[in-house]
């Protein structure tokens, strides 16, 4: 992988969270528009739709006015209700008790409405002025045919989905132009650290081979003291450098796992820090088991054991231990250090669940640590006391 | 007219078995004299009032106090046989006698 492509998905990935983010709001609110905008759409057809069955209605109403007219008129000698085969009807007299009724719904009868639908009927309510047989309401229902409905829905969908579509693609490009400077303040910073990553390398590592290749019994001890402080210091750079390489690129390139010697690498990063923690006049203690296996890509591995050894060492104080112990599916790493009460310790593992960088004491190298444990599902605890010091361990399945 | 009404009463009261119901005594038997039959003055009540609750109100209300400009009936009936008398019954009577009327001519449970 070329190392612009890497930062070209580096800036993909958070780009596409912001992305993300922005684009569920959106459509939230969208979504919200387009709803609240179907709903009065459908609301005013189902009124156009009334409109034009009214007509039809207030016809079949007056029909069955003339017939209750007559029947209050004959009602001695005639008593057959006013039938259509166009539409059913009811009569209600002025305490809304039903007088008479051919509904097929008359449950749904609302007398306080004019028109209106009600379980697949359209039924139309008429106030009368004279109260044939005490009728006061007639009721008239027809079918409803569901026509309008059918319709309305497809126009719902289709033309919503048409304004879905458009609002979306507006809120892309939108979301593009007003991204475009932030983008390029982040491209540019990123293609920063990496090359200077890169330029990092070379120097360090001369200065580290050319210490080792200089003999310390051939130089005076005030010279080799000085030698040595220079070597600590390009460690700490070596180690920082290399913290630097796998969050900027090594976590994005696949991951060489193999069965690896977990007691030689953790004595050896030992021995790499034992002159680091010289200057604090730190000792180490250490329990290792040894032929320790644990499948996992030796890098990261080399990284994780790294971090935790060296925020054992920062946060130490002089004179202090350090204790390491391993025995397979586990691995301890406490210092005697300054130590965080309860509140701290929950806080740090808080943020170290959420791969929060720059928690308080522990720095960047928790969250290196994070990664890792949660790319192997390494389970990883701490337990600190205020004054005591702070235990990590790392555990995994055997 | 109005002695005429008391006379018949008097002499008929006695003459009604028990069967014979408030109705029948009172209404009926006074208004078979009229042309307008009890069932068409029903009919206009109905088409005024509607619902039982308020026929059988203004019924009420007309009977105890039969008021010119209260009443449903023609002009012409009222100027050949003058307003209609105040009911002599007592109320429960007249609700009793008011109960049948309705029974007798409400369209419930009668259309087809
Ligand atoms: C003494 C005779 C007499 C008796 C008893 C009588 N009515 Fe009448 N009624 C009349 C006359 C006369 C009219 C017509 C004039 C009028 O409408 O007021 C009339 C009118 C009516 C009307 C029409 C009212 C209107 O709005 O004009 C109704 C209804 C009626 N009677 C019901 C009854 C009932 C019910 C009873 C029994 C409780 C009864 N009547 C007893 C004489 C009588």
């Amino acid at each position: 992988m070329s190392v612009s492509n890497v930062t070209a998905t580096s800036i993909n990935r958070s780009e596409r969270i912001t992305l993300l983010r922005f684009i569920g709001l959106y459509s939230f609110l969208v979504l919200m528009i387009l709803i609240l905008g179907s709903t009065i759409y459908f609301k005013l057809q189902k009124d156009l739709m009334l409109q034009t069955k009214r007509l039809e209605l207030e016809e079949y109403s007056k029909e069955l006015i003339d017939g209750l007219k007559l029947l209050h008129i004959y009602f001695d000698r005639y008593r057959t209700y006013p039938r259509n085969s166009l539409y059913r009807s009811a009569i209600y007299d002025a305490d809304h008790v039903q007088i008479f009724s051919t509904l097929k719904h008359p449950e749904g009868v609302k007398l306080d409405k004019v028109i209106y639908t009600t379980d697949g009927v359209i039924q139309y309510i008429h106030v009368l002025d004279s109260y044939y047989l005490g009728t006061k309401y007639t009721v008239v229902e027809i079918d409803d045919d569901g026509k309008w409905f059918q319709d309305t829905w497809r126009n719902i969908l289709l033309y919503g989905g048409v304004l879905l579509f458009i609002f979306m693609a507006a809120g892309v490009v939108l979301m593009r132009l007003f991204l475009s400077p932030m983008r390029e303040a982040i491209h540019l910073l990123d293609r920063f650290i990496k090359d200077t990553t890169h330029e990092l390398n070379t120097p360090v590592s001369a200065i580290l081979s050319n210490i080792e290749m200089i003999d310390p019994k051939s130089l005076d001890p005030k010279t080799a003291k000085k030698i040595r402080r220079i070597e600590i210091g390009a460690r700490t750079i070596s180690t920082i450098y290399q913290d630097l390489t796998y969050l900027v690129l090594d976590h994005q390139i696949l991951s060489e796992n193999r069965q690896i010697d977990l007691s030689s690498l953790l004595k050896e990063r030992i021995e790499y820090f034992r002159i680091l923690s010289e200057s604090k006049k730190l000792t180490f203690e250490t329990d290792i088991q040894p032929e320790v296996k644990l499948y996992i890509d030796q890098n990261k591995m080399a990284r994780l054991i790294d971090n935790l050894l060296s925020n054992a060492i920062k946060y130490n104080r002089r004179g202090g231990t350090i204790y390491v112990t391993l025995r397979p599916g586990e691995m301890v790493v406490k210092d005697t250090g300054i130590g965080m009460d309860e509140k701290e310790t929950k806080e740090v593992f808080e943020r170290y669940k959420r791969f929060e960088n720059g928690v308080g004491g522990f720095g960047i190298g928790l969250s290196i640590v994070a990664m890792i444990a949660n790319e192997y599902n390494l389970d990883v605890e701490i337990r600190s006391k205020k004054g005591h010091g702070s235990e990590v361990f790392v555990r995994w399945g055997v | 007219m109005g002695r005429l009404t008391v006379t018949i009463l008097l002499i008929t009261i006695p003459l009604f078995s028990a069967d014979v119901n408030i109705y029948e005594r009172n209404c009926v038997k006074c208004h078979e004299k009229l042309p307008v039959s009890l069932d068409k003055f029903f009919f206009n009540y109905l088409l005024k009032y509607s619902s039982e609750r308020q026929v059988k109100q203004a019924l009420r209300k007309y009977l105890k106090h039969p008021k010119r400009k209260s009443s449903l009936a023609t002009e012409e009936i009222i100027l050949r046989y003058g307003l209609m008398p105040k009911s002599t019954l007592s109320d429960a009577e007249l609700r009793e006698a008011i109960e049948i009327y309705w029974e007798k001519y409400k369209v419930f449970g009668k259309i087809e």
